[in-house]
């Protein structure tokens, strides 16, 4: 047994990121290993904008154990099976990131190599038939993958909609159950060692001074410990992406329940809409060099499915990262530990990946440097290309209606995004690299859906003649579409497996 | 840009990576693209990569090719792991065997659990946690199970082959799926005057061969890479100092086993590598430290049997061209660099190769983009497999002769030192660069040198010590009954794919 163990982590803030890192700690400090609090202010609210996720979130609750059902039901979760951007490219014109792929691949060649030629055959092809979960965003259908060997309904990929509150708080039962103990109260004082700077004590305002060996800030956007108190710095990013604003208000649902986020470009930003069981989340992110903030209200409030049910609250940000997330015995989780728009709803998938690489590399009191960097390594490199998923979003317009899309289009890009548009624009190829976390079939929904145009088609397909390359094509298509066919509406799936008790 | 299609593929030398790129070619491009090999029959084929690592069964499978069919057209035997003799220290052996390591527990890598336990006194070393280590221990080979319940799905294997049976066998592939055969010997090699692009090689007996891509397989010379474009060469022999080998094939005598060994020597290392109907064997050393003759005698005095010819030797340089892919040529195998065989990845980096050059293939334009992406994503393949083999060298006990004093001192390349830093903080290691050996093969060679963490993952704490026990115990037993059920690699062979000659 090690004699070096850490004693007590102090998790400060509970929102998400917070109870996200209770649970995970609950979870896998079993016998007692060490005594984990979580220390929040019922009088600071928190920012829930991540209420939309994507699939990687199925690993985590399953790493959780949780129950699906349960967790959908105590959330007033909804389905999501993709995205769909609409004005992004163009006034009028609309596309879906789906999850999961599209077709398959054939002779060791890539569907996506196979559909770049199939269009030059049948110019007004749509990317979009060829993905199951594309299809039934469409059709505002549902269910989970059955075991149905080779068919597409064997691989159904899905994430959630959910209450990000909701969420919290049912995080926060799972971890008290595990021996997480929450302390109330404000923290008015942070104590540091004088040799290295480590943190070693929060004072909170009844004056109780609690004291940890690790610190986890999940103090949100103004990072109490790693900013505050370790000055730790922030890498600044809005030249990449404008947006530094987001006014959010939540609305009656009305009509049909859709099984995907929207995202609607805006003339200085986005809107998102956010179906759950109960309600609409909708927000509008927008560029406050480009339009007022009562100007985005009013967009926001003239764009909903249906009447407001709170006042429009406004959010500022920067989007960047801070430059260690991981500093002396402190690790920043959410938005302590940075911002990125959710454009493509990574923000709890984030906080997901920061516990899982902390998890590989847990310290003990005596905190390597080595792993420490190997930590922030790792960490700068999912932002990163995050971020450049993200502003591939922005830079692929043709939008000529507003000096904030002309921007974006004419903005110098970072190398990898500039790198990986080049190959593409070659022969349509995506790399996907050291585990980035959007694979090659997001990186392609994108950039057909937003017009990236490649100058040819990889010359390995032509081993398929025209003939055999219509029929399969043809095919797949009209094997999704059946399989589209036989899946309940998404309403019906939830009634029928996890409505949640809206009493 | 020029988008017309490739037309024709002129491969330039026929040994194992001619081959390999031939049979590949012509099977994912059809007959929409000429395919012609030139080769001569006055030009040997060096075949020191007669053993191979996991990934060749994927290469095979792209193929379709039928394993047992395979086997028994190469003389092959299976290939559960290396076995390490007196690297760490003389005396001491190791082995890093394929698939994977125990099985992990809440999360946490079963090594990790492994080193908690083995500091504590557990008598039983990682490897009786590896099906195919027990199983190369006695001898046994069976392929994976499908179920992955079952902890027999957990090996994994490569072949020991006769190279020259090997390409002999692609071959007919090849030509069955319409590649083309030349025989001839180049003189000349003509290039394009306005970019230098290679325009035609030239034959001994004034025929003239054009192609559009060319692929340059003429081993160490370069012909075309090095001899026509001037690609350039970077050394890497401050980490790798040995220059030479000196190979004899021998009578094979006793068991076979299910794995290839390589005995460390004072200026070098020699390998053992056991075929169905010889075994192959070779000396890699340092020039600088033993001269020619006493390394075939070290060789020639380490035999398992009487040897089968004269003993050959080869020189080299390891290091890398500069560029795999220049203007419009490929190089693959020895005319793209050479790394020792110590972990047997020569063929793999052909595999690599071909693979990456299938999923960049060009256009009559040759667009620069995707030949750095092409120069990218292989120099870092073999930059990573580069920094596995220093390691073997440099994480050394030994002390008995220059050569490893040498190594155990050098300066090693950043991203191996962080590798090492890592592990030997708390035993952790992360896969970078998307590289090839991954924790398993890491892990079994940082403990087989001796290279001991501090600590372990504290979270390994977390779990009951006998409850741990109790697992382990019970993997133990789980590994036992599964290779005790298994043939004997000779009678495996026996029923299924007994060598053809």
């Amino acid at each position: 047994m090690s004699t070096n163990r850490l004693r007590r982590i102090v998790i400060v803030g509970g929102g998400t990121a917070g109870w996200m890192a209770a649970a995970t700690l609950g979870r896998f400090l079993k016998n007692r290993y060490c005594e984990v609090r979580l220390i929040e202010s019922e009088q600071i609210g928190t920012v829930g904008v991540g209420e939309s996720t994507i699939p990687q979130m199925r690993t985590f609750n399953r790493m959780l154990a949780l129950d699906e059902n349960d967790f959908v039901r105590r959330t007033r979760a909804t389905f999501k099976l993709g995205i769909q951007f609409v004005d992004w490219t163009r006034i009028g014109h609309s596309y879906i990131h789906p999850f999961g792929p599209f077709g398959l691949s054939m002779e060791g060649v890539s569907f996506h190599a196979y559909w770049l030629k199939y269009r030059l055959l049948e110019p007004t092809t749509d990317l979009s038939d060829f993905s199951l979960q594309a299809v039934a965003c469409r059709r505002g259908k549902f269910m989970r993958a059955i075991n149905a060997g080779n068919s597409p309904l064997s691989n159904i990929a899905y994430a959630f909609h959910f209450d990000a509150a909701l969420y919290a708080r049912f995080l926060r039962s799972y971890a008290e159950e595990r021996g997480v103990v929450r302390t109330e109260g404000k923290i008015v004082h942070v104590e540091q060692r004088g040799e290295d700077g480590f943190i070693t004590a929060v004072v909170l305002e009844s004056g109780e001074r609690i004291e940890g060996d690790f610190f986890i800030d999940c103090s949100g956007f103004r990072g109490l410990l790693i900013e505050q108190t370790l000055k730790t710095g922030y890498e600044d990013w809005s030249h990449w992406l404008p947006c530094n604003r987001a006014v959010a208000v939540p609305c009656e649902s009305g009509g049909e329940l859709t099984p995907y986020t929207r995202s609607t470009a805006r003339k200085a930003g986005w809107q998102w809409r956010i179906p759950l069981q109960h309600r609409i989340g909708n927000g509008y992110v927008y560029s406050s060099e480009h339009i007022s903030d009562d100007e985005a209200i009013a967009t926001l409030l003239a764009n909903l499915d249906g009447a407001p049910r709170a006042e429009p609250r406004i959010i500022k940000f920067v989007t960047g990262r801070r430059k260690k997330f991981w500093n002396k015995n402190c690790l920043a989780l959410g938005l302590a530990s940075g911002f990125l728009e959710p454009l493509e709803s990574t923000s709890i998938h984030l906080v997901q990946s920061g516990l899982a690489n902390f998890m590989t590399l847990f310290p003990d009191r005596d905190i390597s440097p080595v792993e420490i960097e190997q930590y922030n390594r790792t960490m700068t490199w999912e932002f990163e290309r995050i971020r450049d998923f993200l502003v591939l979003h922005y830079h692929a317009n043709e939008r000529d209606d507003s000096e904030f899309w002309v921007y974006c289009r004419n903005m110098k890009l970072p190398d990898f995004l500039q790198h990986k548009l080049e190959l593409f624009r070659a022969h349509g190829r995506i790399f996907r690299e050291n585990n980035e976390l959007f694979n090659d079939t997001s990186w392609f929904a994108v950039m057909i859906g937003q017009n990236v145009r490649p100058r040819a088609y990889d010359p390995l397909v032509d081993v398929l003649d025209e003939a055999e390359l219509r029929y399969r094509m043809q095919h797949i298509r009209d094997t999704i579409s059946r399989c589209a066919d036989v899946m309940p509406t998404h309403r019906e799936f939830i009634e029928k497996h996890c409505k949640a008790d809206l009493s | 840009m020029n988008t017309d299609p490739i037309r024709s593929v002129l491969i330039v030398g026929g040994g194992t990576a001619g081959w390999m790129a031939a049979a590949a070619l012509s099977r994912a491009l059809g007959r929409s693209v000429q395919i012609r090999l030139v080769e001569s029959e006055d030009i040997g084929t060096i075949g020191v990569g007669e053993a191979t690592i996991p990934p060749i069964l994927t290469f095979n499978s792209m193929l379709g090719i039928d394993e047992n069919d395979f086997v028994k057209h190469t003389n092959a035997t299976f290939k559960l792991g290396i076995e390490f003799v007196n690297w760490a220290q003389v005396g001491h052996r190791y082995l890093h065997a394929f698939g994977a390591l125990g099985l992990d527990i809440e999360a946490i890598k079963f090594y990790q659990l492994w080193l908690k336990l083995y500091r504590q006194g557990h008598p039983h070393y990682i490897d009786e946690y590896s099906v195919s280590a027990m199983a190369a221990k006695l001898g046994r080979f069976s392929p994976p199970t499908l179920d992955p319940r079952a902890i027999t799905s957990t090996i994994a294997y490569a072949y020991h082959f006769d190279a020259a049976l090997y390409a002999r066998y692609l071959r007919r592939y090849a030509e069955h799926h319409g590649a083309i055969r030349i025989e001839g010997k180049i003189v000349d090699v003509r290039l394009r005057g306005t970019d230098g692009f290679i325009e035609s090689v030239v034959l001994e007996g004034g025929e003239t061969l054009e192609a559009d891509l060319f692929i340059d397989c003429s081993g160490f010379q370069g012909l075309l890479i090095e001899q026509a474009l001037k690609t350039g060469y970077e050394e890497w022999t401050q980490w790798l100092p040995c220059d030479r080998a000196v190979a004899v094939p021998c009578d094979s005598g006793g068991e076979l086993t299910p794995y290839t060994r390589s005995t460390a020597h004072t200026a070098g290392w020699q390998w053992r590598i056991p075929l169905q109907h010889r075994i192959g064997n070779g000396y890699v050393y340092c020039s600088r430290f033993i001269s020619d003759d006493e390394a075939a005698a070290t060789l020639l005095a380490n035999l398992d049997g009487r040897p089968l010819a004269e003993p050959r030797f080869l020189r080299f340089t390891t290091g890398r061209r500069k560029k795999f892919w220049n203007k419009n040529c490929v190089a693959l195998g020895l005319a793209s660099g050479f790394m020792e065989p110590l972990e047997s990845t020569s063929i793999h980096l052909v595999q690599v190769g071909i693979t990456r050059l299938l999923a960049l293939f060009p256009r009559r334009g040759f667009n620069p983009i995707e030949i750095d992406e092409y120069n990218r994503l292989c120099t870092r393949a073999w930059e990573r497999t580069r920094d596995f083999i220093i390691l073997h060298y440099h994480a050394t006990g030994r002390d008995d002769a220059p050569l490893w004093e040498y190594c155990r001192n050098m300066s090693i390349p950043d991203t191996l030192r962080r590798k090492i830093e890592l592990f030997r903080t708390s035993g952790r290691f992360f896969r970078e660069d998307d590289e090839l050996f991954v924790d398993s093969n890491w892990v079994a060679v940082f403990l087989g040198q001796k290279i001991w963490p501090a600590t372990y993952d504290p979270l390994a704490d977390a779990l009951d010590s006998r409850a741990l026990e109790r697992s382990f115990q019970h993997l133990r037993t789980m590994i036992r009954r599964a290779v005790e059920a298994m043939p004997s690699h000779q009678a495996y062979i026996e029923r299924h794919c007994s060598a053809v000659t």
